[in-house]
């Protein structure tokens, strides 16, 4: 740990008294490099979407945090994700998204691996055509597997493989939106989108957390969604955000409005909520669609938002629901758009010598300072 | 097909990353080696075939497994 144990024991005094993050939290590649250890690796991360390998065979591979991985949907339709490296001599495994026939073929010598994993040959291991020796022992050699999980279509990572099951890690949110445990849809190249922010991450979930902002930042909620029709949301340790009681979607030019999840509670009818999952994953649910945001931490300085929209039934993904779609799509680009000289100027900020972290908001930042009481903890572990 | 044409049929196969072509080539020299009694050379060719139809899902890849397993160069 490179920064003073007491600037962290500012940080986790209660949010009347506490102090933000310091700055080398956000400008510090050395804390950076710290933090994929203690804050993403023993976590369960966000990594990806599920829906990028829909069929069994498909393998997208993807740097994350410097680790070479990729996701597998196997024969049996079994999302996996592996350490994208052969046993051999630690090839690259696989380049570039694409469907994988049968076996995953190391380029270099040509091992072979099944789709979930198991080393299926090793060509010429003992010799010019003998693809077997006794001190090749293919059930060992199998590909490293990462333990990962699926969830409103996010595709989750432990890479130390020693956090407690996901079902556990994220019990209460899973808990808390229940209602939602339904398949959900994406909508296609319309419903996905990405933003390249020159910001470390944490300044994207922190400012996704609290709607402080909104009236500033983002007015034309002003109309319909006033900060008073906001509450925060705060789980310790786990999560934290927001919750608006006025979530009313504009009918469509026709008058239709997307369907919506089938049994929810008269919360929803106009009730939606935004939440960091910790640490870098960002959802918003509203009774006719979600969305996921898997903020991937490029370097200290940068990071991308991968925003990725479902929808309630498989026919709102046709071309009848196009326009309605990208209609949907757009106001929250908009929106995230407007957020982005927010956390870049916060970045930019980070670089005064002077400042201390900041002084919260008793009222209005708590569910941003529950984000950082969890990474100053985490750190000091 | 003579050896001459089958080497160069495999160099063109190769360089066209065609792997069911690559598959029924080595198959057919892996076939040519066995019929001299070469059987080295047979498991050579086999192990090719048998590598290529795993990539890229041929059926055959069960048949050739079979035969390298015959020689005892597979599990």
């Amino acid at each position: 740990m490179t920064v003073h144990a007491t600037d962290l024991a500012a940080v986790t005094q209660p949010v009347n008294t506490a102090r933000g993050l310091p700055s080398p939290f956000y400008v510090d590649p050395a804390v950076f490099e710290e933090e994929k250890k203690l804050v993403f690796f023993q976590n369960w991360a966000g990594l990806g979407f599920a829906k990028d390998v829909p069929e069994p065979g498909d393998a997208r591979p993807i740097s994350f945090l410097g680790q070479p991985l990729v996701m597998v949907r196997d024969k049996d339709g079994v999302l996996r994700v592996f350490q994208n490296v052969c046993r051999h001599r630690g090839m690259i495994l696989i380049e570039k998204p694409g469907k994988i026939q049968r076996a995953i073929r190391c380029p270099y010598h040509s091992w072979c691996y099944e789709l979930d994993g198991r080393l299926r040959t090793t060509p010429h291991v003992g010799g010019p055509g003998t693809n077997r020796h006794d001190d090749i022992k293919r059930d060992e050699l199998g590909l490293i597997e990462v333990r990962s999980h699926e969830w409103l279509g996010v595709v989750f990572v432990n890479i130390d493989g020693q956090a407690p099951a996901f079902e556990d890690y994220a019990a209460q949110l899973l808990a808390r939106w229940a209602e939602f445990d339904h398949p959900a849809y994406h909508g296609g190249a319309d419903s996905s989108f990405k933003l390249e922010v020159d910001c470390n991450w944490k300044l994207a979930v922190e400012n996704y957390c609290e709607s402080y902002h909104l009236p500033w930042i983002h007015p034309g909620l002003n109309s319909y969604s006033r900060l008073e029709d906001h509450y925060h949301i705060e789980q310790p340790g786990r999560f934290s955000g927001q919750g608006t009681t006025v979530y009313r979607p504009m009918p469509f030019g026709d008058g239709r409005q997307f369907p919506e999840f089938p049994g929810l509670s008269e919360k929803w009818n106009e009730g939606a909520e935004y939440i960091a999952l910790y640490p870098n994953v960002l959802f918003g649910v509203h009774k006719d669609h979600t969305y996921g945001i898997v903020i991937e931490p490029v370097s200290h300085e940068k990071s991308i938002e991968h925003v990725e929209i479902f929808y309630t039934k498989a026919e709102v993904t046709g071309d009848d629901w196009r326009e309605m779609r990208e209609q949907n799509a757009a106001m929250w680009k908009e929106i995230f758009v407007e957020d982005v000289f927010v956390v870049e100027g916060m970045q930019k900020g980070r670089h005064a010598s002077g400042f201390d972290g900041g002084k919260f908001s008793p009222v209005m930042d708590s569910p941003t300072h529950c984000f950082h009481h969890w990474v100053a903890t985490q750190m000091q572990d | 097909m003579d050896r001459a044409t089958l080497d160069a049929a495999l160099i063109e196969a190769h360089g066209a990353g065609d792997k069911r072509r690559l598959v029924s080539l080595y198959t057919q020299a892996a076939d040519a080696a066995e019929a001299k009694g070469d059987i080295g050379a047979c498991c050579f060719h086999l192990t090719q075939a048998y590598v290529f139809a795993l990539a890229c899902g041929a059926r055959q890849a069960g048949a050739l497994h079979a035969r390298l397993l015959a020689h005892g160069r597979e599990e």
